[in-house]
């Protein structure tokens, strides 16, 4: 019975103090990639602690073995005594829902969000083919018509990078090719696959306060990410000055759209400005353990009484197949 | 199916090019003096980009005349227009490399940026 009430405790501590101490670090503006990393190791971290003590809670002893025979009997065996003791069934039943619902619910919402993505993204490619003016000299860009500023990328199979003629006229020859090596690190890195895992946490949880902050987290992130891998090749002031005269040449958005935070165009013009500043290798390891272990935690909370049990030969189940009476 | 849609936007092109309402005859006639291209294929194309509300047609005698419902700028300011009108969503299937932002946002980035950039790229549009 610790099992359970370990790991619902593990995932609430992760989702609380985990939490508030990921957002208010700020590393991972340092080093994006990290960034994304922590936040999908603590996410994962929390789902899976939720599914385990859903599990565990109905199957109280999960026999860990490697012959499947013998797994199935034993968890029977354990599934029996569960049932025979009262409010056994309850709890069984309880925990079983619980995990069965969890992973319906996020395998529901990331097929609906990839099918409602793809679907949107192809009708988009579809008219920008019959709207657009041309290509853009040696690049892989659709220029289309329009008098407010514009650069982005569809991703997907057929991936595309758009721009609008307002934004090749507010760009000097380098910063366009600073624009367009940031877009194409975003479909080279298939960014728009770690949004769509984060997306789907959120909105399979929307009261989860996790899950849009790593959501929120990632939009920002991928977004330095890919400024990054195009200063490799690219300039960062010219980064910079091509964020600016884009955002000058868009068309203006009302004031209220901007989060409390500001908007993560001034976080990246500032971190552009300023020489690359990444993490530490000592900080980016305590950065990579500190994520595996987000994610081993649950894990070894439960396979741990069975490995020790194992190994103590003190278990109660007979794993020779045989079922006890 | 990707052939299908390049063979559309040439379609449209042309029809964008016209400024009245064609037959698929005059059509076939010419893209067949830079293809080779069956009637029947180009009729389909024209019937698909009339189920898709991009053409609308008119019985005259015995054959449909086809003309765009919109004009080329027009279509494009649309497609274009629905691209970015959720491109600050956070669930936007784009990625969008500037966000819209409000003028005095604009104005602070100026800033941060003139406070680092030499004077050559002070200039401003």
């Amino acid at each position: 019975m610790t099992a359970p009430i370990t790991l619902a405790a593990f995932a609430v501590v992760v989702a609380t103090l985990g939490r508030w101490l990921l957002a208010r670090s700020a590393w991972p503006d340092r080093s994006p990639r990290l960034g994304i990393l922590a936040w999908q190791a603590l996410s994962l971290s929390i789902l899976v602690s939720v599914v385990l003590a859903g599990l565990a809670l109905a199957v109280p002893e999960i026999p860990f073995s490697t012959n499947v025979a013998a797994l199935l009997s034993a968890c029977t065996v354990a599934l029996r005594s569960q049932y025979a003791t009262p409010g056994g069934a309850a709890l069984s039943v309880t925990g079983g829902m619980l995990a069965v619902t969890v992973m319906a619910r996020v395998g529901y919402c990331l097929v609906a969000g990839l099918v409602t993505s793809r679907r949107q993204r192809r009708r988009q490619l579809e008219a920008l083919t019959l709207a657009h003016r041309g290509h853009e000299g040696s690049c892989d860009a659709l220029v289309v018509d329009h008098p407010a500023a514009a650069a982005y990328c569809l991703p997907g199979r057929r991936e595309q990078i758009v721009v609008t003629t307002a934004a090749v006229a507010a760009l000097d020859h380098d910063q366009l090719a600073a624009v367009l090596a940031h877009e194409r690190a975003h479909l080279r890195g298939r960014h728009d696959l770690m949004l769509a895992a984060s997306d789907t946490l959120r909105r399979a949880f929307p009261r989860v306060q996790a899950f849009s902050d790593a959501h929120h987290a990632t939009v920002r992130l991928v977004e330095m990410l890919a400024d990054d891998v195009a200063a490799r090749r690219n300039d960062r002031l010219t980064i910079a000055t091509a964020l600016v005269r884009l955002a000058e040449a868009s068309a203006p958005a009302p004031a209220a759209s901007l989060g409390a935070g500001g908007s993560t165009s001034l976080a990246r013009v500032r971190r552009l400005v300023a020489p690359a500043h990444p993490l530490s290798v000592t900080g980016s390891a305590i950065a990579v353990l500190v994520a595996a272990a987000l994610l081993a935690t649950p894990v070894a909370v439960v396979a741990a009484p069975a490995v020790l049990a194992t190994a103590a030969d003190l278990c109660p189940i007979s794993f020779s197949g045989q079922m006890p009476s | 199916m990707r052939q299908l849609g390049q063979l559309e936007a040439v379609v449209m092109q042309r029809l964008w090019s016209y400024d009245r309402p064609v037959a698929v005859r005059e059509v076939l006639e010419d893209l067949r003096q830079n293809r080779t291209i069956a009637y029947t294929t180009v009729m389909t194309v024209m019937d698909n980009l009339h189920r898709k509300g991009l053409l609308t047609r008119e019985l005259v005698g015995r054959a449909y005349r086809y003309e765009p419902v919109q004009t080329h700028e027009e279509h494009q300011a649309a497609v274009m227009g629905e691209a970015l009108a959720g491109s600050n969503d956070p669930a936007s299937t784009l990625l969008r490399f500037v966000e819209q932002m409000p003028p005095d946002e604009v104005a602070r980035l100026r800033q941060v940026l003139a406070s680092r950039a030499p004077k050559r790229k002070g200039r401003r549009r």
